[in-house]
């Protein structure tokens, strides 16, 4: 009797989960898109409305917005554990433009290619899309712009009747001369990104641009010119054990960077345009004292070169609503959101018409010069390696950063992993 | 055998089915796929899947930061565990000592032990923390880039661990303190033994065999300790603090080199294998001698 | 003499706990002093960063989870644990040192070890971003440990205490359900609370095998915790302290029951 109640219990549960399991599949409530990115700095966060806004055009959708971790490391970790693990979790992705290629090239995101307008890329920076094309053919739209530029303090260097800088011997003469005259003890020279993550790769691959080397050539050769690798790895340190960085650059990301500079302790720092509008807000103790030029060359005549970088949006190839995905993406890259972003978040556009725009050139009046600044940027190896190359090195320059090894045996030693791990995949 | 010894052998082993089958399917063939996986160049985003032999242990021989991460274990295995010992001991009976509110004693050391050590890491992360960090305020002009600075980002590693684990060893200890009959101690009075003289030669030995015991798990976890220094520093500055945990998970899911990335893995798990089997031979003969 | 003794050595443990104490403030300060230091202590305490925690950040739903992920496992390690302890330590079981040497080798294994390949079973069964993934490959962590426990938990009760329920005429289940369990109830508790801080605390499968807060326990949830371009440490502080109350009040208050399991699986041989 016992027995035949509880079998009778254990069909009823059986059959409540079997129901429960199908039903999830016979979706006819309202579709639910998941958008993952990373939480947006500034005054106003413009997404939750432009996510409404796509929802009231587009009823019984609704979006769900799902932030990623903070660093840019984490954040690839993140999708490849989850898009080789196959989880259809996400349609639309918000991924750092060094990763488009790869993620391309390993069939997670959607070929947009067919569906796009025959200009519909036409408005956008050459090089955004650039990085958002691999094998020929087109995987993202591109969503925010950035490159690096040289901050600088505007009084310091107008009191010793500076200009900004042209070549890094310049600007440490310059910060010399304006330490010796200010006496401030607390006052450091130039502050950059010096920390093992991905920022440290940026910072490198500018030094090497600017020793008129690279890290991975055209022809996809690691190191072309060791010597000179090691020769701007050696200038970087120097950097540190002259004093003209401060020692926590090792340390030091975007926002450690941002802060020393905000704070007024710092004459030079190189960072993206985000930092610009912080600088600006009320309340800043450098506010109306901090400009931007382009990164010094190594040699006068040739100047710096600021390396690009961005965030495109990427729709995932086991989306279940691709056509919605794609209005989605196609929505947040519109000229109305990246207007709305530009202006209540500290992002730039991708967009080349929006750095004319009146109202965008009257809140940020150095618009058309980040234009300038962008158009002569030059974006790190768009390659589907790039982030087996930058794991690779970045413990390895970080090590010649910090004096635990020789620049030249970093670079030794970075050439002999990466050999060693591309031999795999060739 | 007689129908009841088979009857009960039939028992016992429906018994143990569930737990052979778990362990089966759950650890043992994954630590042989493992292996099967290192000998392999296995890259998903690639396409990349074929046997390589030995190949990856081979490079992993001359590999210069397996080395450094071989050597970062070994510091961060040694360091933790003898601060946890020493610490432990010394908490340990300071507590037994107390006539009054052990359970309050207990209870502040354990609230160190209950948290996950994600928690711990970011406990720690605030206070190493340059400028805002407790510790760096207490310094104040003579603060330190703990986090930052190659030569100091391990030690402050192996602190916060030990920070969390330390109670544990203390517990062990305090309950065989318990265990010891009061009468050991009179007999010792009785015969005119000192303070220091009841603790190296009677306290101290007999807490030898339990001591023994905490060291081989204190050690197995500090072998295989990830959780910290993933979430503290990431393995850096300059992979100073990467230990062989880190380096095959960075290996496995920042790049997906599943073959590589087990590769380092079963060297972690020989090595922890080992360490594990020459404690146990030393329990054994300590037992035997016992 | 002794009291003062006593009071320096509750003082130092307090100093010792430190860290948790000061997370604790930091959750209760302003935005704008955290990094404004010194002074140490907050001009005005702020709930700010709690309600953020509770209503912007996943940490909620990862609460859930881990409660029901932990729970889950403890209850389905106990489950094969219990009758493989007994078979174990009671039972003529055939092939007993090799099972035994298979459980104390298994205690000993790295996590690290097994993470890629169940990384891909988990792919290839579909389990990833679900309870069901997850508290299994616990549970078959956790289990090792629990039958090592309970098989000296039960070597502990008196053979005489069965017999006489045999005598009694009573079945082997039955003994088991009205002398055995009772009698195991203390060790049950200790390795029931280990066995559950040990699944609320992990982090490695949590970390590889979540995707979204579907699944998402807490450790994980903290780990990933979104900041913009800066770290928003009061809001870390506020989650830390939601991520250690549960395991923290549990341990407190069942104290004696974890000094005795962690005891147990040490004297005992």
């Amino acid at each position: 009797m016992i027995a035949r109640r509880s079998a009778w219990a254990l069909g009823l549960v059986a059959w409540l989960l079997a129901l429960g399991g199908c039903g999830a599949g016979h979706e006819r409530g309202p579709v639910t898109l998941v958008f993952k990115y990373a939480r947006i700095l500034g005054n106003a966060d413009p997404l939750p409305e432009l996510l409404r806004a796509f929802e009231a055009a587009h009823p019984r959708v609704r979006v769900k917005g799902e932030a990623l971790p903070w660093a840019s490391d984490d954040q690839h970790q993140f999708y490849v554990i989850n898009l080789e693990g196959r989880s259809p979790g996400f349609d639309v992705m918000m991924l750092d433009c060094i990763w488009v290629p790869e993620f391309a090239r390993a069939g997670w995101l959607l070929d947009l290619t067919s569906q796009l307008g025959p200009d519909e890329l036409a408005p956008y920076f050459p090089s955004a899309v650039a990085s958002a094309t691999y094998d020929g053919r087109v995987w993202a739209l591109p969503w925010n712009f950035n490159v690096g530029l040289l901050y600088y303090r505007t009084d310091l260097l107008a009191k010793y009747g500076l200009r900004p800088p042209e070549t890094y011997e310049e600007m440490v003469e310059q910060i010399r001369r304006i330490r010796a005259g200010e006496r401030d003890p607390a006052l450091d020279g130039y502050v950059w990104q010096g920390k093992q993550y991905e920022g440290l790769v940026v910072n490198v691959l500018e030094a090497f641009w600017a020793n008129d080397t690279t890290l991975m050539a055209e022809n996809e050769s690691v190191f072309p010119e060791p010597a000179r690798a090691a020769d701007a790895l050696k200038f970087l340190r120097g950097l540190i054990t002259t004093g003209v960085s401060p020692a926590w650059t090792t340390a030091a990301d975007e926002e450690l960077s941002r802060r020393a500079f905000g704070d007024g302790h710092a004459i030079f720092l190189r960072n993206w345009p985000y930092a610009m509008d912080l600088f600006e807000a009320p309340g800043s103790a450098v506010r109306g004292k901090v400009a931007f030029a382009p990164l010094p060359g190594r040699v006068r005549g040739a100047p710096g070169v600021g390396s690009t970088g961005g965030a495109h949006l990427g729709v995932s190839a086991r989306s279940r609503y691709p056509e919605l995905a794609l209005a989605l993406a196609r929505h947040l890259t519109s000229e109305r959101a990246q207007r709305a972003i530009a202006l209540g978040a500290a992002l730039s556009p991708t967009r080349q018409a929006l750095y004319r725009d009146r109202d965008l050139v009257r809140e940020r009046p150095a618009m058309p010069r980040l234009q300038a600044l962008a158009l002569a940027g030059r974006p790190r190896p768009v390659t589907p390696y790039y982030l087996l190359l930058s794991a690779t090195v970045q413990p390895e320059f970080s090590a010649a950063l910090v004096g635990v090894k020789s620049p030249e045996r970093a670079i030794a030693d970075a050439g002999a992993r990466l050999a060693y791990f591309l031999q795999a995949v060739r | 055998m007689t129908g009841r010894e088979a009857a009960a052998q039939r028992r016992a082993l429906v018994c143990v089915a569930p737990t052979v089958v778990a362990l089966g399917a759950l650890t043992v063939y994954p630590g042989i796929w493992v292996l099967w996986l290192s000998l392999q160049r296995r890259i998903p985003i690639f396409d990349v899947s074929r046997f390589a032999g030995f190949e990856n242990y081979a490079f992993l021989a001359i590999d210069p930061r397996f080395w450094s991460a071989a050597r970062t274990t070994a510091v961060f295995t040694l360091g933790s565990v003898a601060l946890e010992v020493v610490l432990g001991v010394a908490v340990a009976l300071a507590i037994h000592a107390q006539a009054r509110g052990r359970k309050v004693a207990l209870s502040l050391l354990l609230l160190a032990w209950a948290m996950p050590a994600v928690v711990g890491a970011k406990l720690f992360e605030w206070l190493y923390h340059p400028s805002a960090g407790l510790i760096n305020v207490a310094l104040g002009r003579h603060a330190i880039n703990w986090l930052g600075d190659p030569g100091v980002a391990l030690p402050a590693v192996i602190l916060a661990d030990v920070w969390r684990t330390m109670p544990f060893v203390a517990i062990l200890c305090y309950a065989r303190l318990l265990a010891i009959p009061a009468d050991v101690y009179e007999a010792a009075q009785v015969d005119g033994a000192g303070r220091l003289a009841t603790l190296t030669r009677i306290t101290l030995p007999l807490l030898g065999r339990i001591l023994l015991l905490a060291v081989l798990f204190r050690t197995l976890d500090a072998l295989r300790a990830f959780d910290i220094m993933f979430v503290l520093t990431g393995g850096g500055p300059a992979g100073t603090t990467e230990t062989l945990t880190v380096y095959a998970y960075r290996a496995l899911f920042q790049t997906l080199q599943l073959g590589f990335g087990s590769a380092v893995s079963v060297v972690v798990f020989a090595l922890v294998m080992a360490v594990a089997w020459a404690y146990l031979r030393l329990l054994r003969t300590n037992t035997v001698a016992a | 003499m002794r009291a003062l003794a006593d009071t320096a050595v509750v003082l130092a443990l307090v100093a010792y706990a430190i860290p948790f104490f000061w997370q604790l403030l930091t959750s209760f300060k302003p935005e704008a002093e955290l990094l404004r230091v010194p002074p140490l202590l907050p001009s005005r305490l702020t709930f700010s960063h709690y309600q953020v925690v509770f209503s912007k950040s996943l940490m909620p739903r990862a609460l859930g989870n881990s409660l029901g992920i932990a729970t889950l496992t403890t209850v389905l390690s106990l489950a094969a644990g219990i009758p493989a302890a007994y078979a174990v330590a009671r039972l003529p079981l055939p092939g007993k040192r090799l099972l035994l040497l298979a459980i104390v080798a298994s205690t000993a294994f790295p996590q690290i070890a097994t993470v890629s390949p169940l990384y891909l079973l988990m792919r290839a069964l579909e389990l990833r971003d679900t309870w069901a993934g997850l508290i299994l490959v616990h549970a078959s962590f956790a289990l090792p440990l629990t039958i090592w426990l309970l098989a000296g938990f039960v070597r502990e009760i008196p053979l005489e205490a069965e017999e006489a329920a045999s005598v009694d005429g009573a079945g082997l289940v039955a003994t088991f359900r009205w002398v055995v369990i009772p009698l195991l109830a203390p060790g049950l508790a200790s390795t029931a609370l280990l066995t559950f801080l040990f699944s609320w605390n992990e982090f490695l499968f949590a970390y590889t095998f979540t995707v979204s807060e579907a699944s998402r326990t807490i450790p994980v949830a903290l780990a990933l915790f979104p900041g913009v371009f800066e770290v928003p440490w009061g809001d870390i502080a506020a989650a830390s302290m939601l991520a250690s109350l549960p395991p923290v009040v549990i341990v407190i208050a069942l104290q004696r029951f974890l000094v005795r399991g962690l005891v147990a699986g040490a004297v005992k041989e």
